[in-house]
């Protein structure tokens, strides 16, 4: 039953007034992984998880949850959040101030009918995992930013939810503690191996915790996959700009065969040649405007101009050069028009109006229709 | 050379503008506060009657323990000021629940239909309820008192629940319900969104988080409604007199109306609510000062629970309560002033003009109206500027009397106006500087400002604290002095917030009955006092047109003060 699918959404829509935030967004959700929304603010991503909470009631579409229909439009279905069985941590806790720790994560437990000394065995193992043992009689108003949250995090597992909703719960935490609890989140799931749904609008976030993550654009869900297929192969230009950094130059396309797609450079660059492989689902023809992208970790920059030219590269200039502790920033130049930012190894040696060598692999190059 | 004379300049030691003028408010607001305070409690230790030398004894406290009535007082007060709240904040609670987080239809309206109510003076809905629940002619009681069986209405107005009824629907209900309101709509919505995801419904998440959550702002306002509860006493005079009923205020205003007035009694007996108001007063400020997290900014968005079937039922029921107070005040009162003889609806040819042409008619009335519209805007252009200054010193600044200026101004609140109103009488006529002013508007103006100092600093203390200070040091950093930031940053900012003060003293000003019952001459009489004299003297007509005028001119204040955006705020 490793493919059991915890949660489905099928064409799902809501509309705020006559703008739809969330717009026919459709995603499968499988047991035990961490599955990561991400996208901007205002691509609907916040909603949807609200919509899967039941917070929202959708306008169209179908939600289901472990085989039950918690939410349907065509079929006239809606199952109010208390009656899903979900865990969910907010963005800004809501620990509810006029409890303790103990009453906060009891709260749940009462609803469900346990007994006083379950309920008592269950919060000490739950604070343990997330090592707040012993504080279960402190006033929840006097924890740390650090503490609530893992204390919305003990209050949304201790039922064992059927689905973790996680909306943004590091945004509110400084970076060194953010890091520390993303780790800690990661380790907590692997043990528990619940189900995650996790609401994110930071990259880094995405691609370290999620086992697939989907990318939300106007309140649609554009690609789903593993978080380095998403990075090396983006299905669309948003997810391609979105993840990561991207350099991206214009050109003209030459023969686009096998696969394989040669762009004839414009302007200064005239003359060089670039390749790389089609980017998905579109048609690339002859004498058509193209870009060309590629991540800047993937370029290899080489100190001297080779004569004559190799293939797949391009001259350029460092015009800036910004030491930042562990590697270097660069501008280069690329025959006086384009710019691009590049990071290069703090091992060698550089210096600003250097000429320098850009090798493109074609293995790592994209090309799009302009 | 520039530079040494700036270094000059900047060690030089100079005297700071801003401490002066904090100073010279906390001077003036202890000269009209304190002092008239420290007078009533002076005051009844002075024992010679009216008109002899002073002389200082403990007969005055004896007399009011030994008043026969001043045990029944006691009791009274404290069994209507609880069953006043009882009755009032349970449903006050559910009301604002319905109003802020709920899907009910007309939800904004409605607000607005609390805040009418809360302009209304009590006396105006005190005389259209006796229109209702007179226990003789009353309507409702006449129309139950055909029905078979019923020898006679049930219902009897001149009553203790006839009293907390009135009391329920004039203040009570309403300042909670629009205090109550905004303060549930800027909750959190994820504290109750957490507990319907942990698997609770919608009754459950209310009583079990929603209202534990809101319990310091409820504890506020509850003290706060306390405290106004304990203000009014034109309901108890009007209701309670034909059935031998005192309270407190009541009982003071007897010993100073009698022959020879007993004014060391009836200090004594306001010395003793003083003393009971000042707890109150402390635990509400700890109360409000603790009670910071309850709200959040920058929340997602605010989902209301879905009523469901029961949207009708409480829309239903929410028609009715407004009806309640205000429908019937002002269909009522309005009725009243065209009857022959008020509250007889069974008399041949009830209805007449006669009643508004004698008012309208009588120069009285017109010289009142004049005064009432001074009264009116002058209170409230003087409330403005001095509650303003006396709400940012305490919040904004680090002068070290702060503290004191914001207790001073809940004072007014702990000395039943009646008194007030004396003690600024012997004020005004006892230090010879200010004596000019008695028999002026000027003396009714600052009753009336200070009357009105409790609610007015409250109000804007609450918006300034909201407003959050960058705004400020950004203007001080840019080169503004304190006074000019406070006038080009703070007063433009907090306008809407000033205007709607305005308009709270500017109704309570043309309503105010207790603080200036005694200070008010022919000379600067306003409609309120003449409304009261008409009453004395048995003319309920003409009595209920002037209530009438004062409750137009008040609903117009409602209108203006809604419109311009205030949310009521503790």
């Amino acid at each position: 039953m490793a493919d059991e699918t915890v949660l489905r959404l099928d064409g799902v829509r809501k509309l705020f007034g006559a703008a739809p935030a969330v717009d026919g967004a459709s995603l499968e959700v499988t047991r035990g992984e961490i599955f990561t929304l991400l996208g901007p603010s205002g691509c609907g991503k916040t909603t949807t998880l609200r919509l899967v909470a039941g917070l929202e009631r959708p306008d169209a579409g179908e939600i289901t949850l472990r085989g039950r229909v918690v939410a349907s439009v065509a079929r006239r279905v809606f199952i109010p959040p208390h009656k899903r069985n979900l865990g969910m941590v907010f963005q800004s806790y809501a620990i509810w101030p006029h409890m303790t720790v103990l009453e906060n994560i009891a709260y749940p437990l009462e609803l469900r009918g346990e007994r006083r000394a379950a309920i008592l065995d269950k919060v000490g193992r739950v604070l343990d995992l997330v090592g707040l043992a012993g504080l279960e009689g402190r006033p929840a108003t006097l924890l740390s930013g650090g503490q609530m949250q893992r204390l919305a995090l003990c209050r949304a597992l201790v039922y064992e939810p059927d689905l973790l909703l996680l909306d943004e719960p590091f945004s509110n935490l400084d970076a060194k503690l953010r890091e520390q609890m993303r780790v800690e989140l990661k380790v907590l799931q692997r043990r528990l191996g619940v189900t995650v749904l996790f609401v994110t609008h930071d990259q880094v976030e995405a691609l370290s915790l999620s086992d697939r993550l989907g990318v939300m654009h106007r309140g649609r869900v554009e690609q789903v996959g593993p978080p380095r297929h998403l990075y090396e192969h983006p299905g669309s230009p948003f997810v391609r700009d979105f993840l990561g950094q991207t350099v991206v130059l214009r050109g003209r396309i030459d023969t686009p065969d096998a696969g394989m797609v040669t762009v004839k450079m414009d302007g200064a660059l005239t003359g060089r040649t670039l390749a790389g492989r089609a980017a998905p689902e579109v048609g690339l023809t002859p004498g058509a405007d193209a870009h060309v992208a590629i991540r800047p970790e993937d370029i290899e920059v080489a100190a001297e101009e080779g004569t004559p030219p190799r293939r797949h590269t391009l001259p350029g200039v460092i015009e800036a050069l910004l030491f930042v502790g562990d590697r270097y920033e660069v501008r280069v130049a690329l025959g006086g028009e384009q710019r691009i930012l590049l990071l290069l190894p703090r091992t060698r040696e550089w210096r600003e109006g250097q000429r320098v060598e850009l090798g493109f692999p074609p293995e790592l190059v994209s090309v799009w229709p302009a | 050379m520039a530079g040494v004379s700036q270094a000059i300049a900047l060690e030089r030691p100079r005297i700071d503008m801003s401490s002066v003028l904090c100073t010279a408010v906390l001077g003036v607001v202890t000269f009209s506060v304190v002092f008239p305070v420290l007078l009533v409690v002076l005051q009844s230790f002075q024992v010679a009657p009216p008109g002899q030398p002073a002389r200082y004894g403990l007969d005055g406290w004896r007399a009011a323990f030994a008043e026969p009535g001043l045990r029944a007082a006691l009791v009274n007060t404290l069994t209507v000021t609880l069953v006043r709240q009882l009755v009032s904040l349970p449903l006050a609670v559910f009301i604002a629940w319905l109003l802020a987080r709920t899907d009910l239809p007309g939800g904004r309206w409605l607000e607005f239909a609390f805040w009418a109510a809360f302009f209304l003076p009590p006396l105006t809905v005190t005389l259209s309820w006796i229109l209702l629940l007179d226990p003789e002619y009353g309507l409702i009681n006449t129309v139950l008192a055909q029905l078979p069986g019923m020898g006679k209405g049930p219902f009897d107005i001149y009553s203790f629940w006839g009293i907390v009824w009135v009391h329920v629907i004039t203040g009570s209900l309403t300042v909670k319900v629009i205090l109550l309101t905004p303060a549930f709509r800027n909750m959190n919505t994820a504290f109750e969104e957490a507990s319907k995801v942990a698997g609770a419904g919608t009754l459950r998440t209310a009583l079990k988080i929603t209202v534990p959550v809101m319990t310091p702002v409820i504890l506020s306002v509850l003290l706060l409604g306390t405290m106004i509860s304990l203000q009014t006493f034109e309901v108890e005079q009007v209701l309670g007199i034909p059935f031998r009923f005192f309270v407190f205020s009541t009982t003071i205003y007897d010993l100073l109306v009698t022959r020879v007035p007993r004014y060391d009694a009836a200090t004594a007996l306001a010395v003793v609510v003083l003393a009971a108001m000042l707890p109150v007063i402390v635990l509400q400020q700890w109360v409000t000062r603790r009670r910071r997290y309850t709200t959040v900014t920058g929340q997602f968005r605010n989902t209301p629970h879905a009523l469901g079937a029961w949207r009708w039922p409480a829309l239903l029921f929410m028609l009715a309560m407004v009806a309640v107070v205000l429908g019937v005040p002002i269909v009522f009162a309005l009725l009243g002033t065209f009857m022959k003889l008020f509250g007889f609806f069974h008399v041949k040819e009830p209805w007449t003009l006669q009643n508004w042409t004698t008012v309208l008619t009588d120069d009285v009335f017109l010289s009142s109206l004049s005064n009432t519209v001074v009264l009116a805007v002058g209170t409230a252009v003087a409330a403005v500027i001095v509650h303003s200054l006396i709400a940012y010193i305490a919040v904004r600044t680090r002068y070290a009397g702060r503290r004191a200026l914001d207790f001073i101004s809940w004072l007014p609140f702990t000395v039943p106006g009646v008194i007030l109103g004396l003690a600024l009488l012997w004020l005004f006529l006892g230090v010879a500087i200010v004596r000019p002013l008695y028999g002026t508007m000027a003396l009714l103006i600052i009753a009336g400002l200070i009357s009105g100092m409790p609610l007015g600093v409250q109000i804007i203390k609450s918006g300034l604290m909201q407003l959050g200070g960058e705004l400020e040091e950004a203007s001080r950093i840019a080169g503004a002095s304190w006074w000019t930031t406070y006038r080009r940053i703070v007063l433009r900012l907090m306008a809407p917030t000033l205007i709607a003060v305005a308009m709270i003293t500017f109704v309570g000003a043309a309503r105010n009955i207790g603080n200036i019952a005694l200070l008010a001459t022919s000379a600067n009489r306003p409609l309120a006092i003449l409304q009261l004299d008409y009453i004395a003297q048995k003319k309920f007509e003409e009595a209920v047109v002037v209530a009438c005028i004062i409750m137009v001119i008040s609903l117009a204040g409602a209108l203006v003060a809604r419109l311009l955006g205030l949310r009521g705020s503790v």
